[in-house]
């Protein structure tokens, strides 16, 4: 009895130990893959890294690696180009894009989200419509408009028509709708006024949503190419995205690869480190478009 | 009274956002309705001609070739994205060493901006560029018309890929583990607790994803305008608004395109959250 028992259970065991070693296996081998895979994906920012420092002689020859490194060529772009002024204007466009966004959205969600007023639900309504309309669709009218304004290359035309966000108000609302209404009113009895209230109470327990905000808008501004193309034109406004393409239409020969493998690495750098540093953040703002959507 | 004012100061919080969106966003939606029953140029007044924009273009070989290149980007590009997309979630969505690192390298595509890559992609697609290298092939993959419209998808892969698979990898966050444990036990393999398990949890998360796919394919316009400037088959919509607008200076009969192309995201926008609600049940 005892006997048949154990001896019952022994392949029962080596069966549970073969199982788990083919799901080690497995695991192994799912890993693999994806390793592989994310490298093939990362290669292309390798290649493109290694062609930026070749010679121009050797940078269709077909070997990875350089001959000679030629750390120097991150400097043509800003010989052969105003490249140091498209970087500076995508900065400054980028920056004060955020930062109007920024506040624009959250004034806007706080007085969705806490106030009480006729009308409210209607316009948040019509805010959350918006979404519906993408710039691809408006833009012809929106360059008549801005060209009337007068706004054709400046600094104006780049920033303003894209100074709040439908997405970034449902953001702030969602967020602002989680603050509890008893710290307002006790505030309002101290007798804070309400812009103090959003900015003392409000804003400090919403900091995560706004970097997040601040994040999106960052990034997607500073990949933004249709909009800056129509109204900036001229070398002293163009953003990175409006320079870099009129380079590369420049550059169609050989001769000019390795400038323009630097300069795209240049010009993706800054939000590729925002990427790296803010992992978290990004994930969140992408995941979060996906959740209004 | 006190409360009355302070709503009214609620309102005023709300202002600068809402006018910003009623000059920059409402009134252009409705103006580009308008537009385009005109024959319009920025330096000349409009001249009202009706419907004939819409006539010349359901009539206009380029543009039957802008919405079929469009269609086009967006299947080659988008459906292989997508569904390489859940098989990297499906893959990433395990406790395993590392992960974080790996995920990196496909996320890092996304917060890149598109000319960037573009002009990347430029030099791998170069006859002589990584890909025929690599591959041995010897394909001019941006100056022929069999060609070019895959390497503008090829590109479009690389770069979208990591977007969805953010937006899968959260959508499994809500697939329990032990409804996964539970059913292997009961003996169901990988691709059965895919299909019965995995795939109906994260429905509403595919129905964002595909109506996302849509609308982010009709909106592609930079790696068109850097890879091939529009030739060989890759005028896509967006890029053919931009022209008629902007070079041949015809911004009514431009107008006209934005109205059918936001129709038909509406439409399909709709037909695809319908499809995967039906099928909910």
């Amino acid at each position: 009895m005892t006997q048949e028992a154990i001896t019952g259970a022994v392949p029962s065991l080596r069966a549970q130990r073969r199982t788990l070693r083919l799901a080690r296996v497995r695991t192994a081998a799912r890993w693999l893959l994806l390793v592989a895979g994310g490298l093939l994906f990362a290669s292309v920012f390798v290649y493109a890294l290694l062609s930026a420092v070749k010679s121009p002689a050797d940078v269709l020859s077909g070997r990875w690696w350089p001959r000679e490194w030629h750390w120097s060529n991150f400097k043509l772009p800003f010989e052969q180009a105003p490249f140091a002024r498209y970087y500076l204007n995508s900065v400054v466009v980028g920056v004060s894009v955020t930062l109007l966004n920024v506040v624009t959205c959250t004034l806007a969600g706080y007085s969705f989200a806490k106030f009480d007023y006729r009308g409210r639900d209607v316009l948040f309504f019509i805010v959350l419509a918006t979404l519906m309309i993408p710039l691809e669709v408006i833009y012809v009218p929106l360059y008549a408009l801005v060209y009337d304004l007068g706004w054709v290359n400046s600094f104006l035309g780049l920033i303003v028509p894209s100074g709040t966000s439908a997405f970034g108000i449902f953001l702030m609302r969602q967020s602002i709708d989680a603050v509890p209404d008893e710290l307002l009113d006790a505030a309002r009895i101290d007798g804070a006024g309400e812009l103090r209230i959003l900015r003392s109470i409000v804003v400090p327990m919403v900091l995560s949503p706004m970097a997040a905000l601040a994040l999106f808008i960052f990034m997607a501004n500073w990949d933004s190419h249709l909009w800056p193309l129509l109204v900036a034109s001229d070398d002293a406004h163009r953003t990175l995205p409006v320079g870099l393409a009129a380079m590369q239409a420049n550059n169609l020969g050989s001769s000019g690869i390795p400038t323009m493998m630097a300069a795209a690495i240049l010009a993706l750098l800054p939000t590729l480190v925002l990427f790296l540093a803010l992992q978290r953040k990004f994930v969140e703002g992408v995941t979060m478009t996906a959740g209004i959507k | 009274m006190a409360r009355a004012a302070r709503n009214r100061t609620g309102l005023a919080f709300a202002l600068p956002a809402l006018a910003l969106f009623a000059l920059f966003a409402v009134y252009p939606m409705l103006r580009v309705v308008y537009l385009s029953l005109f024959d319009y140029n920025l330096t000349s007044p409009g001249r009202y001609v009706g419907l004939e924009n819409y006539r010349f273009l359901i009539h206009d070989a380029r543009f039957h070739a802008a919405f079929g290149a469009s269609i086009f980007y967006v299947v080659a590009a988008y459906v292989p994205a997508v569904l390489l997309a859940l098989l990297i979630a499906l893959g990433l969505n395990t406790r395993m060493r590392g992960s974080g690192l790996v995920r990196l390298l496909y996320f890092a595509p996304v917060a890149t901006s598109w000319v960037a890559v573009s002009v990347i992609w430029r030099l791998v697609l170069h006859p002589e560029g990584a890909l025929n290298r690599t591959l041995g092939l010897h394909v001019n993959w941006l100056s022929s018309s069999g060609s070019a419209r895959w390497a503008v998808a090829l590109t479009a892969v690389w770069k979208e890929v990591g977007f969805f698979v953010i937006i899968f990898l959260a959508g499994l966050q809500n697939v329990p583990r032990e409804l996964h444990e539970a059913a292997s036990l009961d003996g169901a393999g990988a691709v059965t607790r895919l299909r019965y398990i995995t795939l109906p949890l994260i429905k509403p998360v595919t129905a964002v994803v595909a109506v996302m796919a849509v609308i982010r394919g009709f909106q592609s316009f930079s790696a068109q305008v850097v890879l091939t400037d529009g030739s060989f088959g890759t005028e896509v919509v967006n890029l053919f608004i931009y022209k008629t607008a902007f070079a041949n200076a015809r911004m009514g009969r431009a107008s006209a395109v934005a109205v059918m192309m936001f129709a038909l995201l509406a439409l399909v926008t709709l037909a695809q959250l319908r499809v995967f609600r039906r099928t909910d049940r």
